[in-house]
């Protein structure tokens, strides 16, 4: 599988996204010996597939338990999906007892039906049924859906006991079917969940499209139910990703390129984990009203005042009027940051704010946040504009080649620069969700000393990247690796495998 | 699980619907369309006959078999004084799909909203299924009615107004049938 990984890395080591990745590899064949798996805190590894390997891969595992416990095919399918497809796990329950699992699969009734009839099935668990009309002399073919008399033979049902006719089981699963349920078709019985597998199904419904339907639907629903696979995020992308141990790690689709968060299908967020970049993008998107206060896209020069639209990704601002340098985030002299402390990453929380009114309390909250959006959405901001920056880059060195200084290989290191910026930002700029959420201790201290160096480092690169050509390259190349040492340091030590 | 206000408005299924459920079950289950358009009507004369006694009145639309009208006679305090009509609405695709239910007479309850919207469980699409009789979704709605469930409100306020202070929400409750509630018609 590892060759997989090596080979889908070549396959797009010509294009944007992928040439991030290219470098990594370079950077592994170097230290041939290490695992990457404990050297690369980010290392994942998965496959893409087709939907014909992913029902190739749930019929093996289908066929597997139906021969192992002999039982149908259908009834192993609701086994597995109930149980998240873990085959050993359900083949020990079985083991241990039977009759418990097939309770908790909602395949059997906890208690033997007493009779067959379905009036008196219904009547025992339901003390709402009242003696009424339409269940005269308990007759066995009157459908309790239709109540219409048929013969016993148009009737079946589950292991539940609950009869009902072929026409009624039949729109039944129609209505079901149109409504989006697949594997979730349960019996029709009033207070009865025992689910009807898919044999029965197949059998009763009469339209080949809505068999198509409901086998679609269901594998949907199989794939969403197996921890080991997840549907590509990209619009209309028909592959399936599988790893076989599942973590919330980037993953790459090979087919329509979407990059995303293994786990929960969002945006890959390291080293924050999914149920926070979760609460925290919910809270953005609550508090879209500051933080349409906070894309104002310019600020003033601190000292000549004069008004500067950013238009960099670097928050190494220096101003064209006056040629002041300073930082963007906090308006400071850029000189005052220092070399080795950039403090501008850092929100400091008032220490007597326990003791203050609940309305300063208030206040305190949406400055915190604040704080962290701001810089939260100054990344995201930074790495469009530095999407630019590439664009112009790429077509510099066309220009270079053109012009016959240099060939084609020698600028390759300012477009692998401008790559390891998009990925040293995108990280830093998940960090903020991560930081907001963390509790005031020496972790967080740790954690945010570590983000300022990252924060700091990055800066300088985006500075270099923009003024590539005049920068020296062994410095570009050193300042690069200082900041991917940067970003591996913090995910080692905050991303949690 | 949240409750939510059941999802769309009470008005007659459209014909075209019925089309289609006849166009998406073919021949064979055209001859059941009627058998299952039939239950309605039977179990109309059965709530008739021996249904639940707070629920009396029992009419069927003149322009519409498949909308019926009620009233709610609820025996405990504070709505044991008044009557509530109600509406209930069932789909083409019944039984298959659930019966809608709406209060218009206005009326002070945690579970039931300004608009008339009930959160009642057994008819919601999830739970619903088509061995379920009116008469037990009348009864379901009966005693919620007579016992209030604040754990999944629809009104919020009455709800914390039904834990937190019962006396309020009591006089409240009562000023409020007294005002706007029906006669209670004879059993």
């Amino acid at each position: 599988m590892s060759s997989d990984e090596g080979d889908s890395d070549m396959e797009y080591s010509d294009d944007d996204c992928g040439y991030a990745d290219y470098y990594n590899t370079v950077d592994d064949c170097d230290i041939d010996q290490v695992d990457p798996s404990k050297s690369d805190p980010e290392y994942f590894l998965f496959e893409c597939l087709l939907v014909e390997d992913v029902e190739r891969l749930l019929n093996e595992n289908v066929e597997t338990l139906s021969s192992n416990l002999q039982i149908t095919p259908s009834l192993a399918k609701v086994l597995l999906h109930t149980h998240g497809w873990a085959v050993q796990d359900v083949i020990s329950k079985y083991q241990l007892d039977a009759s418990l699992l097939l309770v908790q699969s909602r395949i059997k009734p906890p208690h033997p039906p007493s009779h067959t009839t379905t009036s008196s099935a219904c009547g025992s668990q339901s003390s709402l049924v009242s003696k009424d009309g339409l269940e005269d002399d308990e007759n066995q073919s009157n459908c309790p859906v239709c109540i219409t008399a048929s013969n016993a033979e148009v009737f079946s049902g589950l292991a539940c006991g609950h009869k009902f006719c072929k026409d009624c089981w039949s729109m039944h699963f129609e209505v079901q079917i149109i409504q989006g349920i697949s594997t979730g078709i349960c019996c029709m019985a009033q207070q009865c969940d025992i689910y009807a597998p898919e044999d029965f199904v197949l059998t009763l419904l009469s339209k080949p499209s809505l068999r198509d339907k409901y086998q679609q639907f269901a594998f949907h629903d199989y794939v969403k139910s197996h921890p080991q696979l997840r549907f590509c995020p990209g619009p209309n992308c028909p592959v399936v990703i599988y790893a076989k141990e599942p973590k919330a790690k980037r993953s790459v689709c090979s087919k329509c390129k979407s990059s995303f968060c293994f786990k929960c299908g969002m945006d890959y967020h390291a080293p924050t984990d999914c149920s926070t970049i979760k609460k925290w993008l919910t809270k953005c998107a609550d508090d879209s009203e500051t933080a349409n206060y906070i894309s104002a896209h310019t600020k003033d020069c601190p000292r000549c005042h004069i008004c500067i639209e950013k238009n960099g990704g670097c928050n190494h601002m220096q101003c064209y009027s006056c040629k002041h340098e300073f930082c963007w985030m906090c308006l400071g002299d850029w000189k005052a940051h220092g070399s080795e402390y950039y403090e501008c990453s850092r929100y400091k929380e008032n220490p007597n704010i326990a003791h203050e009114s609940v309305h300063a309390q208030a206040r305190e909250a949406l400055k915190k946040y604040l704080h962290y959006y701001e810089r939260w959405e100054n990344h995201s901001k930074s790495l469009k504009l530095e999407e630019q920056t590439l664009q112009t880059i790429k077509s510099r060195i066309n220009q270079k080649v053109m012009d016959a200084s240099g060939t084609w290989i020698d600028w390759q290191y300012l477009l692998e620069a401008a790559m390891l910026l998009a990925k040293c930002r995108y990280s830093l700029q998940y960090t903020y969700p991560y930081a907001y959420y963390m509790e005031p201790s020496s972790r967080k201290e740790l954690f945010e000393y570590q983000q300022a160096q990252l924060e700091a480092e990055i800066e300088n690169l985006s500075w270099k990247v923009e003024r590539a050509e005049t920068t020296d390259r062994g410095d570009l190349e050193n300042q690069m690796d200082i900041a991917e040492k940067r970003r591996t340091t913090l995910l080692k030590d905050f991303l949690e495998v | 699980m949240p409750c939510q206000p059941p999802r769309g408005l009470c008005v007659p299924f459209p014909k075209l619907l019925c089309l289609t459920v006849i166009q998406t079950t073919g021949r064979l289950a055209y001859r059941h369309l009627l058998e299952w358009a039939r239950r309605a009507r039977l179990e109309l004369v059965d709530i008739r006959v021996t249904g639940p006694k707070a629920f009396r009145d029992v009419q069927v639309d003149e322009s519409n078999m498949l909308l019926w009208h009620g009233f709610i006679v609820p025996d405990n305090p504070p709505y044991n004084k008044g009557a509530f009509r109600i509406e209930i609405n069932f789909p083409a695709e019944y039984p298959f799909k659930p019966p809608k239910i709406h209060f218009k007479t206005k009326i002070y309850h945690p579970n039931i909203d300004e608009k008339g919207q009930v959160c009642l469980p057994i008819i919601s699409a999830e739970n619903w299924k088509p061995a379920t009789k009116t008469d037990q979704v009348i009864q379901a709605l009966v005693a919620l009615v007579n016992d209030p469930e604040p754990e999944h409100p629809l009104r919020a306020d009455l709800a914390e107004e039904y834990i937190k202070d019962r006396k309020k929400f009591m006089k409240n409750a009562e000023e409020f049938t007294k005002k706007h509630s029906e006669r209670r018609p004879p059993e």
